[in-house]
């Protein structure tokens, strides 16, 4: 009688797992369809699908407890459904190539994805954490390699090589230092010198220069891209050479004399392993 | 209880086939088709070609003998009330790039110069809104040939937009854009080289909204900001090219304090500068249209009132 009991409850908890999930596959869908969105990652509709299904069939099989004969052509036609989706999930993978990360503090999730064919990649901003919209095409197509380093809770930084073989990188960014209601230039709220154990950083009217372990490289403003109100991308040779980020605690001044306040971090662009190095602020460039 | 589940269960499942069919084809393109710029500025080229009216016949905007055209999805200009077109090789949506809200039936006011010796149009291009690269196309040849160079490689979404040549050598740029509420970025750029290089200038670091801006001479320029809800002036003025702004202080007759907002752009006027001030989009003083007339002896530093200018004046 208990076990029956508790078998009973189990299928209960079932189908309210399918109904949920089956109302957020259509939500979403309906969501996707009016605001030309999708899921962050193309696979999770296929994956929603087969936990859909699969939870249905378990419930239907504990609640009523269907006769052999039936519970067979339930589960070919479940089992067949399942297939088909793994089968479409598969051929999704090879047309697109999905990358995601999560930001360290779980509320933002970068979704890059690319076309398997032309290697052409569209940056997609995310809502809700599972749905995203298209942002903007990265201006060079990727070569596979990449590297996705978080720099802030709210600053992504997509290393990536191109097909020219060339070191790019593009920067998400899903915060404001300022007030969030005016634009300002990262360059122009980071002037002074910067500095941490082997590394100074001198940002001044001609440009950036960076001394890393007793090199020193000299980035003029033209080659410097900002990206949102968060990161700069120092280049070189048509190359990511840099990349300087506001750390969360940085405070930006519309008032250039006011006293400069928090870390910026300095993120080598470079596939191979490299952590951002954090920097703390010396003062005006003399 | 049995049917309910059976009939849930079959709803679901024929819901979810429903939405397979519906997720597969819609997504057949499955990365949206940006248009992708490449932001090389484009080489001198003599390619303009004469346009024979093809498509639908050209019509200028207004019935001045110097006019354009944007019908056909381009640009044409005519120096001869359009009898004959020129197309400007630039794609018209570049014209319109940024905050713009318009029926581009009309370029922007400030966005372009058409004059017998000069043609010269603002552009910003690139996937990018954050940061678009802003360009100018001219010809100094009536059309015959056309020159791109690039402002400056990296511009948040344009809202104001502006260019103007002082004389033949020197032109000035002034862009605002990355909009946010009611604050923005405002970046003054001059050239001194007939507009094939630009330099960024020094700006006088206020967010607020700019309302017009302009350089005098090599040397003096003014920016006026305050759009919205604006309750004295804001001017600045440089007197080093951009190098170094101080704001100008006006002698506001105090009946006048809360009417006169909006500084327009100085102009020269014998051995001193005059201005006018509007009262900004709220001002309802003698029907809102009158302006106050000011007058500077210290090339634009201080404003002195000198009267009212009826609208017609």
């Amino acid at each position: 009688m208990n076990k029956n009991k508790s078998r009973k409850v189990f299928g209960w908890v079932l189908l309210l797992i399918t109904l949920g999930f089956f109302c957020l596959q259509m939500g979403s869908l309906f969501v996707q369809a009016r605001y030309d969105a999708s899921y962050v990652d193309d696979r999770l509709f296929y994956i929603l699908n087969m936990v859909i299904v699969i939870c249905l069939m378990l419930s239907i099989w504990f609640l009523l407890k269907p006769t052999k004969k039936i519970a067979v052509s339930f589960t070919i036609i479940f089992a067949l459904f399942v297939i088909a989706n793994g089968i479409l999930l598969v051929n999704r993978m090879e047309d697109t190539k999905n990358i995601l990360s999560v930001s360290p503090d779980w509320q933002h999730v970068l979704s890059i994805k690319q076309d398997g064919q032309s290697k052409e990649a569209v940056y997609y901003r995310s809502y809700y954490g599972i749905l995203a919209r298209p942002k903007e095409q990265l201006p060079y197509a990727i070569n596979d390699e990449y590297e996705v380093k978080w720099l802030a809770k709210d600053v992504a930084a997509f290393t990536y090589k191109a097909t020219d073989e060339s070191i790019q990188q593009f920067i998400a960014t899903y915060g404001d230092r300022g007030s969030g209601t005016s634009y300002y230039y990262v360059g122009g709220q980071t002037h002074g010198v910067w500095q941490a154990k082997d590394t100074k950083v001198i940002n001044n009217q001609e440009g950036i220069s960076i001394t890393h372990n007793g090199e020193t490289e000299v980035f003029e403003w033209d080659y410097i891209e900002q990206f949102g109100t968060l990161a700069i991308v120092l280049k070189k040779d048509h190359e990511a050479a840099w990349t300087i980020a506001l750390k969360e605690n940085f405070e930006v001044h519309a008032d250039a004399s006011k006293k400069t306040v928090g870390n910026i971090v300095l993120y080598k662009a470079s596939l191979e392993e490299s952590e951002p190095i954090l920097l703390e602020y010396q003062g005006e460039y003399e | 209880m049995k049917t309910l589940i059976i009939g849930l269960g079959s709803i679901i499942l024929i819901g979810l086939i429903a939405g397979m069919f519906i997720y597969e084809n819609r997504d057949e393109d499955t990365l949206p088709q940006y248009q992708m710029d490449t932001g090389e500025p484009e080489d001198s080229s003599n390619a303009t070609t004469q346009t024979e009216p093809q498509q639908e016949d050209l019509w200028p905007v207004d019935g001045d003998e110097i006019s354009y055209s944007l019908q056909n999805e381009k640009l044409h200009i005519t120096y001869d009330k359009g009898e004959s077109w020129v197309t400007v090789p630039v794609e018209k949506d570049k014209l319109f790039a940024g905050e713009y809200n318009g029926n581009k039936q009309s370029l922007i006011d400030t966005s372009y110069i058409l004059t017998e010796k000069r043609a010269a149009f603002l552009y910003a291009e690139g996937t990018n809104w954050e940061a678009q690269t802003v360009g100018i196309v001219y010809s100094e040849d009536q059309g015959k040939t056309w020159e791109k160079n690039i402002v400056t490689e990296s511009f948040p979404a344009l809202r104001f937009r502006k260019v103007d040549f002082v004389n033949d050598q020197f032109a000035y740029v002034i862009l605002s854009g990355g909009r946010t509420m009611s604050q923005e970025g405002t970046q003054p750029y001059i050239s001194e080289d007939g507009g094939k290089t630009w330099t960024q200038t020094n700006t006088p670091g206020t967010t607020r909204l700019i309302s017009d801006g302009a350089f005098i001479n090599e040397k003096t320029g003014f920016l006026s900001y305050g759009t919205i809800n604006p309750d004295q002036p804001d001017l600045y003025v440089t007197e080093d090219a951009g190098e170094s702004w101080e704001m100008a202080s006006f002698q506001m007759p105090e009946k006048y304090e809360p009417v006169f907002v909006t500084a327009e752009m100085p102009v020269k006027e014998e051995d001193h500068l005059a201005i006018l001030v509007n009262q900004g989009p709220n001002g309802d003083y003698l029907g809102g249209k009158v302006k106050g007339k000011f007058i500077s002896k210290d090339n634009g530093k201080t404003w002195d009132f000198s009267k009212e200018v009826q609208p017609n004046e």
